[in-house]
């Protein structure tokens, strides 16, 4: 099957055409605010007093939001307080998301005149890139250009059971097809570990996710508290989940059964195709940002929300340039938002449908979004910060 | 009355997930493929929570999806809901590993 894209110099292939304005900052967000059409990262992670394995992981965000192939042009200021460390360097971000063929331009306040001067210069740049954009067409590609990330959160019993199937099965069928998929949340692998490990490509990518785990599963211990006072999380209890396990067990159905090449760092972009484990932390607001920078042209929020109450509006959480979408298997979570969800998966529980047949449905809501039609989070204007997933000390 | 609804996951299991409201009293049909077992519900089991499918007793393994999602916490009746109250994690547990070093 195939969607309709825009193909990007480099190859890739955008279910979204957007010109990007980073670092973070006031100047970034004006611009975007006078102009329709773009994108920024906001976030108050800009790399001052970071160590240098942290200041990367920034630089791999943004160049990685660049590089995506939504992303049809950038502009990158040179303006944020990170800016002085050489990861950082506008010139740096500006070259590495060039050599992808993009146009990139690069303000720059103390050559411009000042902030004011700067700004001015974005707004004009960014409408004439936005212009430009738009005079590309959509023209069909083939799945083997779709790039996934999927979280699932809010989760309960119907996850393990319906929701994270369904999503499995869309995996499946992309990885089969050469496209791309990526999961992660190493908490949530704890107790099932040896199964995915089972499925690595190579024995050096099974101890990479078995080492994954250990470190993890060492600082929860570190702590000196019973992990279940800290995730499972209230709402996951409440939805009646008993323990990480079963919650890890469960989480492991959305990875599908297809064989796992690598393990990638957050905001690392993946060397080949297929099902990728990404060793990253569970956080809304962090990790579809991180899959956004390492390709993802699409993103997806598996729900339980057996513990939600009153939650009838569903924002996003940041994907910045990744159409963002909302699934969920239980009844009770689809009766109470149903303008949120773009894809249910109920049916499965009610024994209308088996985890395939939803799977299927998944797959073509997938490739209709994919090809343009919104996600209901994209209709709204409203955007979260994003916590960018950094692991060291700061100075 | 007709048999309230709960899913097993894998044939080693010795929990079900009930995708029902379910009542003190209520018989419940477990299926899996063309396999049933019938049992009777000993207490009340929200939607979406673990039915015991077996006597657990204290300290035994209980497996969901084939594999171990904790221990009996204390006996556990056929029948009976299986939660945090009976049911303990095993992993990532710091608090049992500074009991340990202590």
């Amino acid at each position: 099957m195939s969607f309709l894209g825009y193909k990007r110099p480099d190859g890739s292939v955008g279910t979204r055409n957007y010109v990007l304005v980073i670092p973070q900052g006031i100047i970034a967000k004006s611009i975007c605010d006078f102009v329709a059409g773009t994108r920024t990262i906001q976030t108050v992670d800009h790399g001052s007093g970071r160590t240098a394995n942290d200041r990367e992981r920034i630089a791999r965000v943004l160049m990685g939001l660049g590089r995506n192939p939504n992303v049809a042009s950038v502009i990158v200021h040179a303006a944020s307080p990170g800016v002085g460390y050489p990861e950082l360097r506008a010139e740096r971000l500006a070259d590495e998301i060039a050599a992808s063929g993009k146009r990139v331009e690069v303000i720059d306040p103390a050559k411009d005149g000042g902030v004011y001067e700067t700004i001015a210069k974005g707004m004009r740049l960014a409408r004439m890139m936005v212009y430009e954009a738009s005079k590309l067409r959509r023209v069909e590609a083939g799945d083997e250009h779709l790039c996934l990330g999927v979280k699932c959160g809010y989760s309960d019993t119907t996850s393990g059971i319906a929701g994270n199937p369904a999503v499995g099965y869309l995996f499946d069928k992309i990885a089969r097809a050469e496209g791309t998929a990526l999961f992660g949340e190493t908490t949530e692998i704890i107790g099932a570990e040896h199964a995915l490990a089972k499925r690595a490509a190579t024995p050096d990518v099974a101890k990479a996710i078995l080492d994954a785990v250990a470190h993890r599963e060492a600082l929860a211990k570190s702590t000196g508290l019973d992990i279940r006072t800290i995730n499972p999380v209230p709402a996951n209890i409440k939805g009646g989940i008993s323990s990480l396990e079963e919650k890890s067990l469960g989480a492991i159905h959305k990875a599908g059964t297809s064989p796992i090449q690598g393990v990638l760092q957050y905001a690392e972009r993946p060397k080949g195709k297929g099902l990728y484990f990404v060793d990253n932390w569970m956080g809304a607001f962090s990790i579809f940002a991180g899959y956004a920078a390492a390709g993802s042209n699409l993103v997806l929020f598996q729900l339980g929300g057996g513990g939600l109450t009153g939650r009838t509006l569903l924002e996003g959480a940041p994907s910045i340039v990744a159409p963002f979408l909302w699934c969920t298997a239980n009844p009770k979570t689809y009766a109470m938002a149903r303008d949120n969800i773009d894809f249910y998966s109920g049916t499965v529980i009610e024994g209308k449908e088996d985890p395939e047949q939803a799977g299927e449905r998944l797959y073509r809501t997938v490739i209709d979004i994919a090809s343009g039609t919104l996600s209901r989070s994209e209709t709204l204007v409203y955007t979260d910060p994003v916590d960018l997933y950094l692991e060291e000390p700061r100075f | 009355m007709p048999a309230k609804r709960a899913l097993i996951m894998h044939p080693k299991d010795n929990v079900a997930t009930t995708v029902e409201e379910i009542q003190p009293g209520d018989p419940v049909q477990v299926s899996r493929g063309g396999e049933v077992r019938n049992l009777t519900a000993v207490e009340a089991i929200p939607f979406g929570f673990k039915i015991a499918l077996e006597e657990i007793p204290q300290g035994a393994i209980i497996t969901k999806y084939g594999e171990t999602i904790g221990k009996a916490g204390r006996s556990i009746a056929r029948g009976a809901l299986v939660h945090v109250h009976n049911l303990e994690g095993t992993r990532a547990r710091g608090d049992l590993e500074g009991r340990e070093k202590r």
